[in-house]
């Protein structure tokens, strides 16, 4: 992780190191970290037993790492309270992008999501509940703004099925993934100009679905 | 099937003695009927003719009585002086003598035939016997099947409870099939067996060699050594001492012991075909694996020590370059090992499809958007139907085969040509296919372009991309192919199944 780390540090972040389960929890409970890199592959302890015990006591945002294959790992690293995964191997410009929404969302209260989201000629305005592509407005089904609505809240970090199901349906009703994917499906239709090439909402297969951060 | 116990006699001798004394009585009455019209030599013949039924009936005894019978009672009631014995008679001792010669001879001839008839059907009893047996040993695969039918046949012909011994791996003796009536094995059986399988000599009753066991133990050999033993347990002892029986049992034994040798050649031979298939394989990963990884990493160390050594590059541009260099060998080492990880772990069988309903479009987008910067350059169209079903898919499984695809499409073609990709939903199944304007196929290429670690004429990757393709799609049920499109290019297609539709 040589090169991470000095990436990262000519930037300003600073970084701290743990080999162990034990020593990072440690770590994260003396120096209060602004963001958590968790890898899932820990020597000492499962993974998802770190989060669990993380998020009894910080909101910090935690990045899962794993390898690819394990998207069950992933989901169930979100459902636990992960903001977002990188899979292995990734590279500088990945990792600096996430963490870049991490901390964006983190300095924010719950309440204090900017109201208009730009990016690609997508334009949406969560107070007003409008939406424009290419200046031109769209029209959306309540549902399907509901949807957008929380990608949108959850700008660059990637929102598992399950997150999107619970806050768009809410833990009552019953709704199937293939449900939530049809309409994410009618959603690009209407958002994208090229369904098939999505600028905006894009497919993480096997782990949900992401809107690109806007171009700061 | 019948059993072989001798039937020589075909009826018991008093029988046949009583049955002398009643032809004496019978022809003597004939005699009576015709004696008013017949000369006494024509009665004689008479006689001649009832000794000789009675000779033909095989014993001696009764035949020896009916001419002796015979005479007496053609000298008593017809030679004159009638109902009586005279000196004079003596010359009937003549006939008596070539009476009783008649008959001997007879008799002796048809036991003679009927031992041939009987030792005739023996052998085409034990013909038929062989050939039953050699039937059902010849479809029978493994040991366990010639044993089991070995020790059926021989149990019901012989009548005996059979258990067979064959060596296991060490060499040892170890029974294979025992009898479902007895019990165990004493250690004094199992010793008389080991013995048995050594020596290749027979043991135990009606042998030279422990004759006092309770059992005949016989030695299994083909045209070698030997390959197993049988022991044979019969219900009566005495019936097994037969050399007729004697003669079937070895036969028997020779047999089976031909086809335990053949089955142990067979499952030989299939053992090395796997271990040159598997070495074969082994080698060629090895070659493959050590020009695909060792070149990318040539590369990556070659420009991180032209970089070390000349620190002071003014040339920026070469700099870039090396850098760019290591990062493209890199990830193509990365993506490598992914491949190998990938379809090792599909080979073991230790992914799961999970299929869920996708739109299809969705696979593809994720798939162009992962490829990014590989595909800036290139143009490539995608034609989908608005009303395209949704598929069941395991997501992460297909959008790699979609990768894998384009990749290989790219690299193998020209880079201002198009890439198409187009699906659409055809007799149950969605027909997606990846078609370029490469070069296209040579006919070895269509059918082993799926196969692992075929590289085709290009480039080196461990050929190891189509193949994973090939898994994905055959564990969805799905069919793979390649063929050269009219015009120029190769298409690479494949089906996946549409299931039942929920909605």
């Amino acid at each position: 992780m040589r090169f991470l780390r000095s990436s990262l540090e000519e930037t300003e972040w600073q970084v701290l190191e743990a080999t162990t389960a034990r020593l990072g929890l440690n770590l994260a409970a003396s120096k209060k970290p602004d963001v958590i890199i968790l890898d899932l592959g820990l020597p000492d302890q499962d993974g998802l037993e770190v989060l669990k015990g993380l998020r009894k006591w910080t909101s910090a945002p935690v990045i899962i790492v794993s390898a690819r294959g394990q998207e069950s790992d992933k989901i169930a690293g979100l459902d636990a309270g992960a903001d977002d995964y990188l899979t292995k191997p990734f590279g500088i410009n990945e990792l600096m992008a996430r963490l870049r929404v991490a901390l964006r969302h983190a300095e924010r209260s719950p309440g204090d999501t900017p109201p208009v989201y730009e990016h690609e000629g997508l334009k949406v305005d969560l107070v007003a509940r409008r939406v424009w592509l290419r200046k031109k407005e769209i029209h959306l089904s309540p549902l399907q703004y509901d949807v957008l609505a929380v990608l949108v809240r959850n700008a660059g970090r990637v929102v598992s099925q399950r997150q999107l199901m619970k806050e768009v349906w809410g833990e009552s009703r019953e709704v199937t993934s293939e449900a939530v994917r049809i309409f994410v499906y009618q959603l690009r239709h209407k958002i994208e100009l090229d369904p098939v090439r999505p600028r905006c909402l894009k497919t993480e297969p096997g782990v949900g679905y992401r809107l690109e951060a806007p171009n700061d | 099937m019948t059993s072989t116990d001798s039937g020589l006699t075909s009826s018991l001798p008093w029988r046949d003695y009583g049955f002398a004394v009643g032809i004496a009585a019978t022809t003597t009455a004939l005699a009576f009927a015709i004696y008013p019209f017949f000369e006494l030599t024509n009665l004689v013949m008479l006689y001649l003719l009832g000794t000789l039924a009675v000779a033909t009936r095989g014993h001696r005894g009764p035949a020896a009585l009916s001419s002796l019978l015979s005479v007496l009672c053609f000298d008593f009631f017809f030679v004159p002086p009638r109902f009586s014995f005279r000196v004079s008679d003596a010359q009937y001792i003549v006939t008596f003598a070539v009476m009783f010669t008649a008959a001997m001879i007879i008799s002796h001839l048809t036991v003679r035939l009927r031992l041939k008839a009987e030792a005739a059907r023996q052998g085409q009893l034990r013909t038929v016997m062989m050939h039953e047996l050699t039937q059902q040993l010849t479809t029978a695969r493994g040991a366990d099947e010639i044993l089991s039918a070995a020790a059926c046949h021989i149990e019901e012909i012989f009548n005996s409870l059979v258990t067979a011994f064959v060596p296991n791996q060490a060499g040892n003796l170890v029974v294979k099939k025992s009898p479902e009536e007895s019990g165990g094995l004493s250690e004094k059986a199992r010793s008389v067996a080991q013995w048995v399988y050594e020596s290749g000599q027979p043991a135990g009753l009606g042998t030279q060699a422990l004759s006092v066991a309770d059992a005949l133990y016989v030695p299994l050999q083909g045209a070698g050594e030997p390959v197993g033993v049988l022991r044979i347990q019969p219900r009566l002892p005495e019936r097994i001492l037969a050399s007729d029986q004697r003669l079937l049992l070895n036969s028997f034994a020779h047999q089976i012991g031909l086809a335990l040798e053949v089955d142990r050649l067979r499952e030989n031979a299939k053992k090395t075909e796997l271990e040159i298939e598997a070495e074969r394989l082994r080698s060629s990963l090895l070659s493959s694996v050590s020009h695909d990884f060792r070149t990318p990493l040539a590369a990556i160390v070659g420009s991180a020590g032209a970089l070390l050594e000349k620190e002071n590059l003014r040339d920026n541009h070469s700099v870039r370059e090396l850098l760019e260099n290591i990062q493209t060998e890199g990830e193509r080492l990365s993506r490598l090992v992914q491949n190998l990880l990938e379809a090792t772990r599909l080979e073991s069988g230790a992914v799961r499809i999970r299929k869920e309903l996708y739109p299809f479009e969705e696979v593809i987008g994720s798939a162009l958007d992962r490829l990014g910067k590989l595909l800036t350059q290139r143009k490539v169209d995608v034609i989908l139907p608005e009303d395209l079903p949704l598929v069941p898919v395991d997501g992460v499984l297909i959008e790699q085969v979609l990768i894998n695809l384009l990749e290989n499409a790219v690299r193998h073609t020209p880079p201002e040509s198009r890439i198409e990709v187009s699906v659409r939903a055809e007799a149950g199944n969605v027909l997606v296919s990846v078609a370029d304007e490469g070069p296209g196929l040579t006919e070895e290429e269509i059918g082993r372009v799926f196969d692992k670690f075929y590289h085709g004429r290009s480039s080196p990757g461990a050929g190891l991309g189509l193949a994973i393709c090939r898994a994905i799609v055959l564990a969805h049920e799905g069919r793979i192919w390649a063929e050269n499109r009219l015009g120029r290019g190769a298409v690479f297609c494949l089906t996946l199944p549409l299931g039942k539709q929920s909605e």
